[in-house]
């Protein structure tokens, strides 16, 4: 379903990602975006990060209490309870009440879901979390553990085992954790995305003095090369106003050779006459596509399979 | 001249109904599409963009309906542009925004707390009922561990430091004489409700219950370690045993240990049933996919070793302060006797009726 999205993501440089799609009770299918391991690894450290440091701010309570006269122990005792509950509630409290985000994957722009597309219940949350502690924290201590080398040879095959584990989300398409697989749950990159600017409104369009194509030059090019054009217009422009106009020109001239455009376009004139060649080749497309003629791209194949 | 189409506010009004200075040409069909529906979108993404911020209860009761009606429009926005939109801004757009608004609208609708009290009155009996089959099984492994160390201890004392770790063992061994067990273990002085309730209990209970996670987690490697652990804590008990044995002291063992004991073995066991349900569910898929019976096993399961956890918080209490408390042997037994009664009319009766009883602790 997806396909021609993910072609021109490849071709502007944004990260590559597969979708999962579910079927909603309206009928109208809708790709999740899966998460990369980049983003997952790095929401997983700022959240180690922020639950670490919270247990430090808890030790460092400490402290006053020594010079406050309460038993010691006892104080010592209430801190370790509560650096437990932190440690092992932190997790399972935040994707719970924050939607499956917690602050690392807030941040990252992620999100825990239901695999099938249904509600995120706190079982499946539990299942995830309690999963991460054989997932995670057992191979960190076993390996930090090996330096002591008791019956070390036992405690490599744990090590080798528990790595094998870990190492599930590189060798399955929807990047899912063994936590994952039991909770039936997928973590996807969900940013907030707000709606830009229709580029079309900009075109002068052939009767507002603006350029005007024939139909054969409109004929050249399909969906994806249309899309290609807009990521390209929409990029932001880097402080150099040169590069990008000079980036834009090439483009520009490549197109007039292609579409056979005669009258030469000045490279400052770039950005109008590709506005303007968007605006005509989407109305073009659309209208074709109107009645049943979808092109996917220059060659004309029909849409990848999917 | 400016180019960058963003900064043009003012172009706004080159739309055909603005009245604007460009009216002679044809609206493109997909930007008036998106002209006639952009108000709703933005309505229902400041509603979704307020639930994300700060959760469900920030709607109101008018808007939780209204936000179904904008999801469901925008859903139909979708499916239209999908076929007549060949802008990529307006799709990813709204790909984007009916994923957000659909999580939302079949989102969870109740709170953790609610959740969680529904979990323990319904969900968590449910699903333990449905596991009985595992639940024999890791009692069975326990017991053989039992009387596998108990055989191995009475035939040569010398083995018990060998199946006992040091740290639970706790001094004891087989050079203990019968006076050390009895004042040092079973019949230990009342170290004080400090020490009892807060230090030893909380560290038992830590214990405890990270044991129980990995009884569990360690399913997923088809449940041999699950079991290899059942069997080796049941070993430990059965050494202790035979231990106490050598000196007359086996029944006041046991009372020592069934106060809190009935509990904590409980805990254990169930963690470990749960890890076989897992372990069942990877070998034995049957008619679904591995992957689909793992989820449908892995919730309820989880559910479970969740639930467990206030199991080894009770046994953590009762271990470490009652059980000095209560300082014969017979009053240790109904103690126990009471607590078992306790967790099986719980497990037995709680949650029955009301809906279907497939354990799903949803």
């Amino acid at each position: 379903m997806a396909t021609p999205d993910e072609r021109v993501e490849a071709l502007v440089g944004e990260a590559r990602r597969g979708r999962t799609v579910i079927d909603t009770p309206e009928g109208v299918p809708l790709g999740m975006p899966v998460a990369n391991h980049g983003e997952r690894l790095a929401a997983f450290a700022l959240d180690i990060t922020f639950m670490t440091a919270a247990i430090i701010c808890l030790y460092l309570l400490i402290v006053p209490l020594f010079f406050s006269g309460v038993n010691i122990r006892v104080g010592m005792t209430v801190i370790l309870f509560l650096a437990f509950i932190v440690r092992n509630m932190y997790f399972l409290h935040f994707e719970m009440a924050w939607q499956g985000r917690t602050p690392g994957k807030r941040i990252c722009g992620l999100r825990v879901v239901n695999r099938r597309g249904g509600a995120l219940t706190p079982s499946a949350i539990f299942a995830r979390n309690l999963t991460r502690e054989v997932e995670v924290f057992l191979p960190l201590s076993l390996f930090f553990g090996m330096s002591a080398a008791r019956e070390s040879w036992q405690a490599l095959a744990i090590l080798v085992w528990s790595l094998a584990l870990t190492s599930l989300p590189f060798f399955n398409k929807g990047h899912l954790r063994a936590g994952d697989l039991i909770g039936g749950t997928q973590v996807i990159f969900m940013p907030k995305r707000s709606l830009t600017r229709d580029l079309s409104l900009d075109a002068k369009g052939a009767g507002g003095g603006g350029y005007s194509f024939t139909e054969k030059q409109l004929s050249i090019y399909g969906a994806f090369e249309l899309q290609v054009l807009e990521e390209l217009l929409r990029r932001p422009r880097p402080k150099g106003e040169g590069q990008s106009l000079a980036g834009l020109a090439q483009i520009c001239g490549r197109i007039c050779r292609k579409i056979e455009w005669r009258d030469p376009v000045p490279p400052e004139d770039a950005r109008t006459f590709l506005t303007e060649f968007y605006s005509a080749l989407r109305t073009e497309l659309e209208r074709k596509q109107l009645f049943g003629h979808y092109r996917a791209d220059k060659t004309g194949a029909p849409p990848g399979p999917d | 001249m400016t180019e960058d189409a963003r900064a043009v506010p003012e172009a706004e009004d080159l739309t055909p109904d603005g009245g604007g200075s460009v009216p002679q040409r044809m609206a493109l069909r997909s930007a008036e599409f998106r002209r006639v529906r952009e108000d709703g979108w933005r309505r229902l993404e400041g509603m979704v963009n307020r639930v994300e911020g700060q959760g469900i209860g920030a709607l109101s009761s008018g808007e939780a309906t209204e936000i179904a009606l904008l999801y469901r429009a925008a859903a139909s926005s979708l499916s239209v542009a999908r076929n007549i939109v060949l802008d990529r801004g307006t799709l990813t757009y709204l790909e984007n925004l009916t994923l957000r608004a659909y999580l939302v609208v079949y989102g969870p609708r109740h709170g953790v707390a609610e959740g969680l009290a529904e979990f323990f009155k319904r969900g968590f009996p449910r699903a333990v009922r449905a596991m009985r089959p595992h639940l024999a099984i890791a009692l069975a492994a326990m017991m053989i561990g039992v009387a596998s160390g108990y055989a191995v201890v009475s035939v040569n004392v010398e083995y018990f430091s060998v199946i006992a770790p040091r740290e639970l063992a706790g001094g004891r061994g087989p050079g203990s004489t019968a006076e050390e067990l009895m004042s040092e273990e079973l019949f230990a002085p009342w170290p004080g409700f400090v020490d009892a309730f807060v230090v030893f209990a909380n560290s038992l209970f830590r214990h405890n219950t990270i044991v129980g996670i990995l009884c569990f987690g360690l399913g997923f490697a088809a449940g041999v370690p699950t079991i290899l652990l059942l069997l080796y804590n049941g070993a430990v008990i059965g050494a202790f045993v035979a231990l106490h044995e050598r000196h007359g002291l086996a029944i006041d063992f046991i009372g020592w240990l069934s106060i809190h004991g009935v509990t904590e073995i409980l805990a254990i066991l169930l963690c470990g049933a749960a890890g076989l349900v897992i372990a069942e569910h990877i070998l034995f898929p049957g008619a679904m996919t591995r992957i689909e019976s793992l989820t449908v096993s892995g919730r309820t399961s989880a559910g479970v070793v969740a639930g467990t956890t206030a199991l080894f918080f009770a046994a953590g209490i009762l271990e470490g302060g009652f059980r000095q408390l209560i300082g014969s042997t017979p009053g240790r037994g109904a103690f126990a006797a009471a607590t078992a009664a306790l967790w099986a009319f719980y497990f037995l009766r709680a949650g029955r009726g009301g809906g279907a009883d497939n354990g799903d602790a949803g």
